[in-house]
């Protein structure tokens, strides 16, 4: 008995050493698995958040200086280069070249003695659709305030203790702890009584950049992001009737006649794609109906992206499968491929949350070119002539791959 | 023949890495004949079809379908039709169906679409299950849509690859049957099967190949004559493979050596003296013999006289 399983062993054991292609996806595939996965979801997870901050300093004070300073001194903030004005500011966050915007601003009282009755001195700009930047910003932000501007801080509190409870006579120590304790009651009793209290949110404002709401933002997000992957899967899975074609002589009988292989190629494709937009527009559809995400108001936007990604989803699974020339690979390097493709193209995690190379390199998969294009519809509402880079780009996958489809296809036929 | 042909092989040739799979083959195929393509396992049967359906290309020599190349002129493919040895077929679909989608991938539309697929429908026996999926199908019937749809859009050239293996007799003979039906109709057809039956059966010329090249090719009855002039076969068997005297002895007795060294063919006239003298030969020579036979030549001893194989038996294949 234990000679026969040996003997199994054995042989399979010989038949895997002797295949590279099965060692090299049995054991290189999943060392880059894990170590892009493990990357990507340990900075969302973790406190290696990194954001690509719009800044304009429209007082240029002392203090508004030294609080920038502190602030872009911080590894976790990244100053996106050449921004002049707020207006451009706010533009660069709602086109999604900056995570969020931060203004000190003129129209507001100043840092030094902001009493908050007027406007805050620091405004953010925020897009809806990534709520978690102002909250990450802001938690930056009052670390360097205490750090850079302590002098303030401690500052306001004793003009606080000035203005509020009394000047420091000798009943001062009495009336101090008094006036702790009411502070200490109003801060638990959820807001002061208008008189009184302090906090460093009292010097900031958030003002969105988009005027959607955000929570259906996020679903048009998702709906987008799953949408695409869930395209790729279908497609690959699809595509792989052209494998069984292959094994029973289907593809040799139709090679032979005038069709050509290249028939077979186009007709696989043209209804992946046609079924991928039905499937993306059903995703959608239900994204309106339930989450109330404006499919209508941006149908046209919306077709195009949805067309070009779901061609681009059909001629890269057709590749994926095409290439594998087995079925037994076509069930696993395509998965692989998918998963890695999602997960540095924004489909698992948004890309903001990831490292900066996982989002340099995101811009080579085609999942961060139909979420940015759906971005463009849904969260930025963007008129058609602003979505067709992306489905420019799109496109251009579907077209390269199709070409590397014909190409490998060929490869099929038995020789 | 009269006719030009169908299909004109000329010294065809393809190499891979070192092994020559067409060594200069010639072969023609005229309007409504049957020539089968015979030879064992590695002998360049699959490669030829493949040249001849332009899917291979060869290093050199020329394949003319209807005068034109299939690998350059993708026009005369139309003039083709190729049945696979497995059913490549969409096995979820009704016959009907599969009989469109093939019907159209081989040029056909409109009212000629739908005139050939009624007539696919009723000459290979299939209007009753039209409807049904091919998977429903017994293995003959599926056997008979598989070659409807080659046939579909009446091709000059029907290139079938072991048509019949793996279906029981009766089913054989109703695919037979639609064979001998089709060249009537002047199709030139071109058959590869280790079925010898089958092909003694079928075939107006048998093309007889090893190692890459056409050892023999003629009507069955003239490649008998030719081999054997009248002469009777004998197939000896040895008990054991022969030392160098027993070589010496047998070729002397004008016995030929197979691929298989206990087992040796040669042929002799209908005279009793000969055969006697033979059997005392070997006696003589204490030849380890197991068994002789004389048995009537047919296609099968043509086979191993020219391949020196055994042909596969219709189990085995």
């Amino acid at each position: 008995m234990t000679g026969m399983v040996w003997a199994i062993f054995r042989a399979t054991l010989l038949q895997t050493l002797r295949d590279r292609g099965a060692l090299a996806m049995g054991f290189g595939l999943p060392v880059i698995f894990f170590l892009i996965f493990a990357e990507i979801f340990s900075s969302a997870a973790g406190d290696e958040v990194r954001l690509d901050v719009a800044i304009v300093d429209e007082v240029k004070s002392a203090e508004s200086l030294r609080l920038l300073a502190a602030l872009t001194a911080d590894p976790a903030v990244r100053t996106v280069p050449g921004v002049t004005d707020r207006q451009q500011a706010r533009e660069m966050v709602r086109l999604g070249t900056a995570d969020v915007g931060l203004v000190v601003r003129a129209d507001g009282e100043s840092l030094a003695t902001a009493s908050g009755l007027a406007a805050p001195p620091l405004l953010l700009l925020v897009d809806p659709a990534r709520g978690m930047t102002a909250t990450v910003l802001a938690g930056q932000l009052e670390r360097a305030y205490f750090a850079a501007l302590p002098d303030l801080a401690v500052g306001r509190v004793a003009e606080l203790v000035g203005t509020e409870f009394t000047t420091f006579t000798p009943q001062q120590e009495q009336e101090i702890t008094a006036g702790l304790a009411r502070l200490r009651s109003d801060a638990s009793g959820g807001g002061g009584d208008g008189g009184g209290g302090w906090s460093f949110a009292d010097l900031v404002e958030s003002m969105p950049v988009a005027g959607r709401n955000a929570s259906t933002n996020h679903v048009a997000y998702y709906a987008g992001a799953i949408a695409f992957m869930l395209l790729l899967f279908v497609a690959v899975q699809s595509a792989q009737g052209i494998l069984d074609d292959r094994d029973r002589g289907t593809l040799d009988r139709i090679a032979t006649g005038p069709a050509g292989i290249g028939v077979i190629v186009t007709g696989k494709f043209v209804f992946l794609a046609l079924q991928g937009l039905v499937q993306t527009a059903l995703v959608f559809v239900i994204a309106w109906l339930v989450y109330d995400v404006d499919l209508p108001g941006s149908f046209g936007p919306w077709l195009l992206v949805a067309a070009t990604s779901s061609a681009a989803a059909a001629a890269i699974g057709l590749m994926l499968v095409v290439d594998c020339r087995t079925r037994v690979r076509a069930q696993f390097v395509p998965t692989i491929a998918i998963l890695i493709m999602s997960a540095l193209g924004g489909s698992m995690v948004p890309r903001f949350f990831m490292p900066d190379w996982a989002q340099k390199l995101g811009w080579l998969t085609p999942n961060t070119w139909a979420l940015e294009g759906y971005s463009a519809v849904f969260w930025r509402g963007e008129p058609l002539a602003a979505v067709l880079p992306y489905c420019g780009v799109l496109a251009a996958f579907a077209v390269v791959s199709l070409g590397l489809t014909y190409w490998f296809a060929r490869g099929l036929l038995r020789e | 023949m009269e006719t030009p042909p169908v299909l004109e092989v000329r010294g065809a040739r393809r190499r891979y890495g070192e092994r020559e799979a067409l060594a200069g083959v010639d072969l023609e195929a005229h309007p409504g004949e049957i020539v089968v393509l015979l030879g064992p396992n590695g002998a360049g049967k699959t490669t030829l079809v493949r040249a001849i359906c332009g899917q291979s290309r060869l290093d050199g020599g020329s394949v003319r379908v209807l005068g034109q190349d299939p690998a350059r002129d993708r026009g005369v493919r139309h003039a083709i039709g190729l049945v696979p040895q497995d059913i490549a077929l969409y096995e979820t679909l009704p016959v009907a169906t599969n009989l469109e989608v093939f019907g159209r991938l081989a040029g056909l539309s409109g009212a000629t679409l739908r005139t050939a697929v009624a007539d696919a429908l009723t000459g290979f026996s299939l209007a009753d299950r039209a409807r049904d999926p091919v998977r429903d199908l017994s293995g003959g019937m599926q056997r008979r849509v598989n070659i409807a749809v080659g046939a579909l859009h009446r091709p000059r050239l029907l290139l079938l690859d072991e048509p019949t293996v793996g279906i029981d007799p009766v089913a054989r003979q109703s695919v037979h049957q639609v064979l001998r039906g089709l060249a009537q109709r002047g199709m030139a057809l071109l058959l590869t099967t280790h079925d010898l039956a089958e092909a003694e059966q079928l075939a107006d010329r048998v093309v007889v190949m090893a190692e890459g090249r056409v050892r023999a090719s003629g009507a069955v009855p003239d490649l008998i004559n030719r081999l054997f002039g009248g002469r009777q076969e004998i197939n000896l068997l040895l008990a054991r493979p022969p030392d160098e005297s027993t070589r010496t002895v047998l070729e002397g007795a004008g016995l030929i050596p197979t691929v298989q060294p206990e087992f040796w063919v040669g042929a002799v006239t209908d005279d009793p003296e000969p055969l006697a003298e033979l059997r005392a030969r070997l006696k003589g020579a204490a030849v380890p013999v197991a068994e002789l036979r004389v048995v009537a030549p047919g296609l099968h001893g043509v086979f191993l006289r020219v391949t020196g194989r055994v042909p596969v038996t219709r189990e085995a294949a």
